[in-house]
């Protein structure tokens, strides 16, 4: 019995500190978001609000609170914010299959820094990465606007091809671990003194691609494309409806998705690797933090990197996006999945 | 000025025998009788004026037949220029199949005329909306408008109350387009025959102005596509007939309102053609204006690149190219006192002397340009995104800048070399030194490469302009001095300025293309009908032929590549 309620008190605060890493950074990544876009583009970004812009996040949630909520007329009321809901659970649920760090002991109970480590875990993640694209078709039919319907369509488009291809670049890894758990391929990584990183670059480079396509960021931010189709689905939304959609999309998505690629291909909590032969720890003297601190360092970095991107390139075409799934992303995913087949063997040993 | 010699018309005199040709130092005109004009038209366009600049109508209320049309046409070839005139009594043989351009000008003398032409696809109104009564720029139409709708304020509808005193005013207005109306506008216009017609503006973002695109979409793929024009209309013709020539200047700021200057100084130049006095402006003036109008189009090209870049996605060198666009807003706004409504040229010169230090600024802008600009080309021109998005979209053929009346760099960048400022040059332009860069496909990528080509040379010619500037003494006049105040009064102001009879096409290299004066005078201080011929109108017009069987994402990309504005167009 007690160790029922230990138990139900470990869930407890796991869920609150993942939804509170969850909004409370996602909502600050805005902020984050700003300042890189800023210095790339030789500007200071927001400094009003706060020291360098610190509050920024806060006033803009305010603003975007205290808006008037409008409904498009001829609208489906139920959709329309069905929608809402639709985008935010399955982009926050990815979180419960991410690890964070090793298992640790806490006043005598062992602690997996995971919300839930379930056997068929990438499987999940599939799953829930294809619910998203319901919202955004819910949200262009229910908002009775032709340019919010053109802009689901165009992001169904993409969600459908890229979904193929992220599950076939995650082949690979799972292959080499033997498991679908995310815990699992870590320690597995872990065990075999190995990024998959270094045997699956096309699968990695294919995934960060995908990753790209599925969060809607630039070179394949077509569903939004502010010049032709305004924001696209979100056109008829208004105030913090509006404001959640980039929020989940452009953060909460992006966010889960790297922390996904940091586990299964960089190797999750483990520090620099040297393939097959061990492990560099630069941050030993952070003692057991460590493992959080790499984590941390490694999904941050994906994100700088995709920021980098956003605000550097032009975007595609919706025929030239899907045809680029299609025709080359799933052929070489294919191909990688044969070559993973070989050599899976001498990484088993 | 290369107007075209009788003798070019020998052989056509022969063939039409009530063919006149009028050669007078301003102008050359062929008049003909209205039967014979679509035959004189196709000859003429054999015989190699192949390029359609202009078409309207003068109208004389007292005259019978009322309305005399001319046609302006070009040799790109052989660099010269004729009119084709015609006497008429409100119907004309329409000329689209010879010039697809004609289709979109006898829309618009269907407007303000009421002209009607025989064999015209679509009829319809180019500017005013569909229901619309009147012709408005009819000599007999008041420049104020028949104020017959009753239009109460709102505090009257609301509240029924109704203000008096001051706050009283006429309640009778001109008459204002209701959505009924509107709607009947877009149904004269398009017939939808695909799955959903999406009404792309008045007011979107990716219109660069208040233009209203119809899109008839099967799923992405654009099957038809028109352009409702007029939102943005003032009747600047109109008032050009009631102004001054010297205030007629302050309109032109407001049709291209991005180039104002380069606007400024064809019209200027204009004017200065009309009274012959184009060789008594000083050095001074004529070089800076012309280096004023190349910073101008500087200018100009930045705002497209960054509007263009954006459009593709690219929000970075939006950013980039509008912190030097910035600078150049600055210098000109020191040297000239305006930022976007500039009115710096005057007829006979500029407005006042470049203020001290002018120069060293502008030196030091043009030292750092040309970095800047490698910089964004690093960042886009190899880029591959940019290369798929571009290359290969939006193609226009050398025969379809003839056919569409193309002009500037739409026209340059499918190889035509069609430059004002080369072909009939202006000002300084005769004494600098640039190349004219020209595309070879005539894709979207070769008209950004031609804009980008253009800024450098401009730069070029900027630098060959302060070298001369700076060796001129500042005591150099830089307005002109009547030889004969009583004939001609030239005076900064401008007031009192009398034109002789006579009718003149002039025109500029704006950076949006080919930007002509056709003024008729009568004599006096007011032009009897001036013609503007916008070359963001004709540009614009290829572009339902362009997005046929393109998907939406297209769109912007090529609307941004023929780069219109719409104060110019709707005027």
């Amino acid at each position: 019995m007690e160790s029922l309620l230990a138990a139900l008190m470990v869930i407890g605060i796991k869920i609150l500190v993942i939804l509170l890493i969850v909004l409370g950074i996602g909502a600050y990544l805005t902020l984050v978001e700003r300042k890189v876009a800023a210095h790339i583009q030789r500007r200071p970004g927001p400094m009003v609000v706060g020291w360098h812009g610190l509050l920024q996040p806060l006033a803009d949630g305010l603003k975007l609170l205290t808006k008037e909520d409008l409904f498009p007329r001829y609208g489906n009321k139920l959709l329309y914010n069905l929608a809402i809901v639709m985008a935010l659970v399955p982009a926050s649920l990815v979180f419960a299959l991410v690890p964070f760090g090793p298992e640790f002991e806490v006043l005598g109970i062992k602690v997996k820094p995971i919300l839930t480590d379930v056997n068929v875990g990438l499987l999940l993640f599939f799953a829930l990465g294809s619910l998203a694209v319901y919202a955004i078709a819910l949200a262009g039919w229910a908002s009775n606007s032709k340019y919010a319907l053109i802009g689901s369509m165009r992001k169904a488009g993409i969600v459908i091809s890229y979904e193929v291809v992220i599950t076939f670049a995650l082949m690979g890894p799972i292959i080499l671990a033997q498991t679908l758990s995310t815990y699992g391929i870590v320690q597995q990584q872990i065990e075999q003194k190995l990024w998959y990183l270094w045997l699956q670059p096309i699968a990695f480079v294919v995934y960060m691609f995908a990753m790209l396509a599925e969060t809607g960021r630039v070179p394949f931010d077509i569903q939004e494309a502010e010049a032709e189709l305004v924001t696209g689905f979100t056109v008829e939304y208004g105030g913090m409806k509006f404001g959640l959609f980039p929020l989940v999309e452009w953060y909460v998505e992006t966010l889960s998705l790297s922390a996904i690629a940091v586990v299964v291909f960089l190797g999750g909590w483990s520090p620099i690797n040297i393939p097959f032969l061990g492990f560099i720890d630069p941050l030993f003297f952070l003692g057991p933090l460590s493992p959080f601190v790499w984590f941390v360092l490694k999904v941050s970095l994906l994100f700088l990197f995709v920021l980098w991107l956003h605000w550097t390139l032009p975007r595609y075409r919706i025929d030239q996006i899907t045809s680029t799934a299609w025709k080359v992303m799933l052929p070489l995913t294919l191909v990688n999945l044969v070559f993973t087949a070989i050599i899976a063997p001498i990484v088993w040993r | 000025m290369p107007w075209a010699k009788e003798e070019d018309f020998l052989e056509l005199k022969k063939r039409f025998p009530d063919l006149q040709v009028e050669v007078k130092p301003t102008i050359t005109n062929l008049h003909i009788s209205k039967d014979n004009l679509i035959e004189l038209l196709k000859n003429l366009k054999e015989l190699g004026f192949k390029l359609f600049v202009d078409h309207s109508v003068i109208d004389f209320p007292d005259k019978k037949p009322r309305f005399q049309a001319f046609y302006i046409l070009y040799n790109v070839d052989e660099r010269k220029r004729v009119v084709v005139k015609t006497w008429t009594d409100g119907t004309l043989p329409s000329i689209e199949k010879l010039w697809f351009a004609g289709k979109w000008a006898e829309r618009e003398c269907y407007d303000m005329f009421g002209i009607h032409y025989e064999g015209h696809e679509n009829l319809v109104r180019a500017f005013m909306w569909e229901t619309y009564q009147y012709h408005p720029l009819r000599k007999d139409f008041p420049l104020e408008g028949y104020a017959n709708v009753d239009l109460p304020s709102l505090n009257e509808v609301l509240y029924g109350d109704k203000l008096t005193g001051t706050m009283n005013y006429n309640r009778m207005h001109t008459a204002v387009p209701t959505l009924e109306d509107l709607e009947i506008t877009e149904k004269k216009r398009l017939k939808k025959k695909a799955q959903i017609v999406l009404n792309w503006g008045p007011l979107h973002p990716g219109t660069h102005g208040t233009m209203w695109f119809l899109f008839d979409l099967e799923g992405e793929r654009v099957v038809q596509c028109d352009v409702i024009l007029g939102q943005l209309h003032r009747g600047v013709e109109k008032l050009a007939e009631n102004q001054m020539y010297n205030q007629f200047l302050v309109y032109t700021d407001r049709m291209d309102y991005i180039s104002a200057l380069c606007s400024n100084q064809a019209w200027v130049v204009a004017v200065e053609r009309l009274l012959g006095i184009e060789d008594l402006v000083p050095e001074k003036a004529k070089y800076i204006r012309t280096m004023m109008s190349e910073l101008q189009r500087i200018n100009s090209h930045l705002l497209w690149l960054g509007t263009y870049a954006l459009d593709l996605g690219a929000l970075t060198i939006f950013l980039y190219a509008f912190k030097e666009r910035e600078k150049l807003m600055d210098i000109i706004e020191g040297i000239t006192g305006a930022r976007l409504t500039i009115s710096y040229p005057r007829v006979g010169g500029v407005r006042m002397d470049l203020p001290e230090g002018a120069l060293e600024v502008i030196k030091a802008f043009i030292k750092r340009f040309p970095k800047e600009l490698k910089d964004w080309e690093n960042i886009l021109t190899r880029n591959r995104i940019w290369l798929r998005r571009n290359v290969d979209v939006g193609i226009i053929s050398k025969e379809d800048v003839y056919f569409y009346g193309l002009t500037g760099p739409v026209a340059r960048g499918s190889g035509v070399v069609y430059d004002i400022r080369k072909l009939e040059p202006y000002d300084a332009y005769p004494h600098v030194d640039f190349d004219v860069p020209v595309g070879e496909k005539g894709d979207v990528y070769d008209r950004y490469l031609v804009r980008l080509e253009e800024m450098r040379q401009s730069v070029r010619i900027i630098e060959q302009c302060v070298a001369v500037l700076e060796k001129m003494p500042s005591s150099a006049p830089y307005f002109a001095e009547s030889p004969d105040p009583k004939k001609i009064k030239l005076s900064i102001d401008g007031i009192g300025l009398k034109v002789p009879e006579g009718e003149t096409y002039s025109s500029g290299e704006n950076p949006r293309g080919e930007l002509g004066f056709f003024i008729y005078s009568t004599g006096g201080v007011k032009p009897y009908r001036v013609k503007i011929k916008p070359g963001s109108m004709y540009n614009l017009c290829i572009y339902p032929k362009l997005m046929q069987d393109r998907v939406i994402a297209d769109a912007v990309a090529i609307l941004a590549s023929l780069d219109p504005v719409v104060g110019e167009i709707d005027r």
